[in-house]
């Protein structure tokens, strides 16, 4: 027997050329998990919301739900769903809304959150939860419900390895209860072992993969080829220093840490580990920190202290965006820092995005968003630019984008520091900084690469 | 990989901020007291504000003991007084200053309250308080606008240094121009205010997907 049935599913936006669905079909039956793939902005969260009935846009075809079937989501970023300060508030927020009795929500939230492994204080804050604890929290908010299904919006993308662990555990616990899953993710090799069917979204409709054709090779770390040789004086150079909040447990030691111009570096380590910090505290920005003895062009960071030569891109990039089109947003800090202008209008070319010139960069899509606003940094050719994981949510396609728009801010000198939860097969690197129980470990390809110049 | 029952997740961090009233005839109270310290702050005469400011400064010691932050109602202080001082000096001269700074230090003393009661409440108590005299709908508003502060300080904060690495004109030596108070607006206002709209539809999303609105009469957690 069915839960959800969706049946020659025709859907658009105004705007778009093409349909996003045409005569799109699947059922889901209890117990099963579907994982669907696609491509950036192909419909997949589109398919999400369509299936819990808060598509606001007019479409076509059948949806069919079973009587009393209930369905639970847990969002892209499981932070805009915590809607409560503290776990137990947050998990009985739906209890609440049903009118259960006060005295008897204690049971059903210990229930919830034992099902997902999460036995700490009821009254633990929120604030204090690393980002996989959040997820399997957002997931104890909906099984109080007791869903029949559960939708996951690209869970791998926002977790670390462990983060995805544990998830798979309870996602496995859960299928075996009879719960179904339904699961939307960018990355083939995830939840291998818990899927029964998975699908390509693809030209508006769901096409059957099988399991010969998934990549599941794990993401390893690319040295690049002919490594980059030092040239003069290092970009950013510290002999050893502690990453702290003040009053708060330290992030992690670090013995020594040097880059040049043109050598990219990744930054690899968990969600929580200070890898944002880091960045954050190389572009002399971060609050609530002891000056840590790190040399950037051979000063102390401070903001705005280096102009046009350091740019750091930001989480979710797209908050930079203001202007009214693509082009003036791009030349925005070339008039502030009276560089030439017509280098906006060569980026766009070499992107492929010259069509986009006279666009909002408001009604992009999520993966072209992310290119302008990378571009528009791009385009300062920076001597250092800060990246705060700038492959999340995207494809193979974007990805390839940005990595080719790197490996040229590179050859021309620009030293480049990648911070993400696992290293980026697609972008060879001339040093790893990896953070793991504590410490920052520098690697290198070549031994020539730890020597100090200038 | 678990954490075991009793004992402390991996990863959790201490939380050192705690609220002090978690009952609700006791929240209810506290909302009383701040609404009445705030308008205090308008409506005494200049002779009683000594002792008004001695109230506040009391609560000011115990949202600090509790784990409140004051850099926020510093920087909002200073960043008033500057303007203000200003404002006076220009328009009535060096002999009206003092009125000035008599209305910034009202202003402040109307924000302590408000303070106070965020960091002493918990937000799901002043929720359930405000449900009794407000709609539920609307107490919920109240209650998420509270919760969301400190994202939104932090949004602010970030938006900010990334407009500045872009090259704006907007840091505090250039805002001295009001000519730059036009790009404060335009490149940190405007995406500050979309992300605030998109926030607000998620999380109307987020409540909706979790029963919001569905009965007539919702219950509270107790705890």
């Amino acid at each position: 027997m069915a839960l959800v049935r969706l049946s020659q599913i025709h859907f658009n936006f105004q705007t778009a050329a093409q349909p996003l669905f045409e005569d799109l079909n699947l059922t889901i039956a209890p117990g099963e998990c579907h994982l669907i793939h696609g491509y950036t902005g192909c419909g997949k969260s589109t398919l999400l919301k369509l299936l819990l009935g808060i598509l606001e846009r007019p479409w076509e075809g059948e949806r069919e739900i079973a009587d009393g079937a209930t369905l639970g989501v847990v969002m892209q970023d499981p932070n805009v769903q915590l809607l409560r300060q503290t776990l137990g508030a947050e998990v009985a927020f739906a209890l609440e809304n049903l009118g259960v009795a006060s005295h008897e929500m204690l049971l059903q939230v210990r229930s919830a959150l034992r099902r997902v492994g999460l036995y700490i204080s009821l009254d633990t804050p929120i604030s204090s939860l690393s980002l996989g604890q959040r997820y399997r929290l957002m997931i104890a908010a909906q099984l109080v419900l007791e869903p029949d299904l559960l939708l996951l919006d690209e869970p791998w993308a926002q977790l670390d390895d462990q983060g995805v662990q544990e998830l798979a555990a309870v996602l496995t616990q859960l299928r075996q209860q009879g719960v179904a899953l339904l699961i939307v993710e960018h990355h083939q090799g995830v939840f291998k072992d818990l899927v029964t069917h998975r699908w390509q979204l693809s030209q508006g409709q769901l096409q059957a993969l099988s399991a010969q054709e998934v990549d599941t090779s794990p993401e390893q770390v690319c040295w690049r080829e002919s490594p980059c040789w030092p040239q003069g004086s290092a970009v950013i150079d510290s002999h050893g220093f502690t990453l702290a909040f003040r009053e708060r447990q330290k992030l992690f030691d670090a013995e020594s840490l040097l880059l040049f111009p043109g050598e990219i570096a990744a930054l690899v380590g968990d969600n929580g580990c200070g890898k944002s910090t880091l960045l954050k505290s190389l572009a002399g920005i971060q609050a609530g920190i002891d000056p840590l003895g790190i040399k950037v062009f051979g000063q102390r960071p401070k903001l705005g202290r280096f102009g046009a030569d350091l740019a750091l891109l930001h989480q979710r990039p797209s908050r930079q965006l203001f202007e009214n089109t693509v082009i003036e947003e791009m030349q925005f800090s070339l008039k502030r820092y009276g560089l030439p202008l017509d280098r906006a209008i060569a980026l766009l070319g070499q992107l492929g995005l010259t069509t986009l010139a006279r666009h909002s960069p408001h009604t992009l899509s999520y993966g072209q968003q992310h290119l302008i606003a990378l571009a528009s940094l791009a385009c300062l050719r920076p001597k250092l630019l800060l990246l705060d994981d700038p492959f999340a949510g995207l494809d193979a396609h974007f990805t390839d984008k940005i990595v080719a728009l790197l490996m040229e801010l590179s050859r021309q000198g620009t030293a480049l520091v990648i911070a993400s939860h696992r290293p980026i097969a697609a972008l060879p690197v001339d040093r790893l900084w990896r953070v793991a129980d504590g410490r920052l470990e520098t690697l290198s390809a070549s031994p020539q690469a730890y020597s100090r110049v200038g | 990989m678990w954490a075991r029952r009793g004992v402390r997740a991996p990863g959790v961090r201490r939380a050192k901020r705690h609220f002090a009233v978690n009952d609700t005839r006791w929240c209810a109270l506290a909302i009383l007291l701040a609404l009445g310290l705030s308008s205090c702050a308008f409506l005494l005469p200049l002779s009683w504000l000594h002792y008004l400011g001695l109230a506040n400064l009391l609560l000011l010691i115990q949202g600090r003991y509790l784990g409140g932050r004051l850099r926020g109602l510093l920087v909002i202080f200073t960043s008033q007084l500057a303007i203000t001082s200003l404002l006076y000096l220009l328009l009535h001269g060096l002999e009206r200053l003092p009125e000035g700074i008599i209305a910034v230090c009202r202003i402040l003393m109307a924000m302590i309250p408000g303070w106070w009661l965020s960091v002493a409440c918990s937000p799901q108590r002043i929720g359930e308080v405000l449900s009794f005299c407000l709609p539920h709908k609307w107490a919920f508003v109240l209650t998420a606008c509270f919760g969301i502060l400190p994202y939104l300080g932090q949004e602010t904060r970030e938006i900010y240094q990334m407009q500045v690495m872009r090259g704006a004109n907007i840091r505090l030596k250039s805002l001295w121009r009001p000519k730059h108070w036009r790009e404060l607006i335009y490149c940190v206002l405007y995406p500050l205010l979309i992300q605030l709209l998109k926030l607000s539809k998620q999380m109307a999303t987020a409540a909706r997907l979790r029963q919001f609105g569905r009965h007539p009469k919702p219950t509270h957690w107790p705890y």
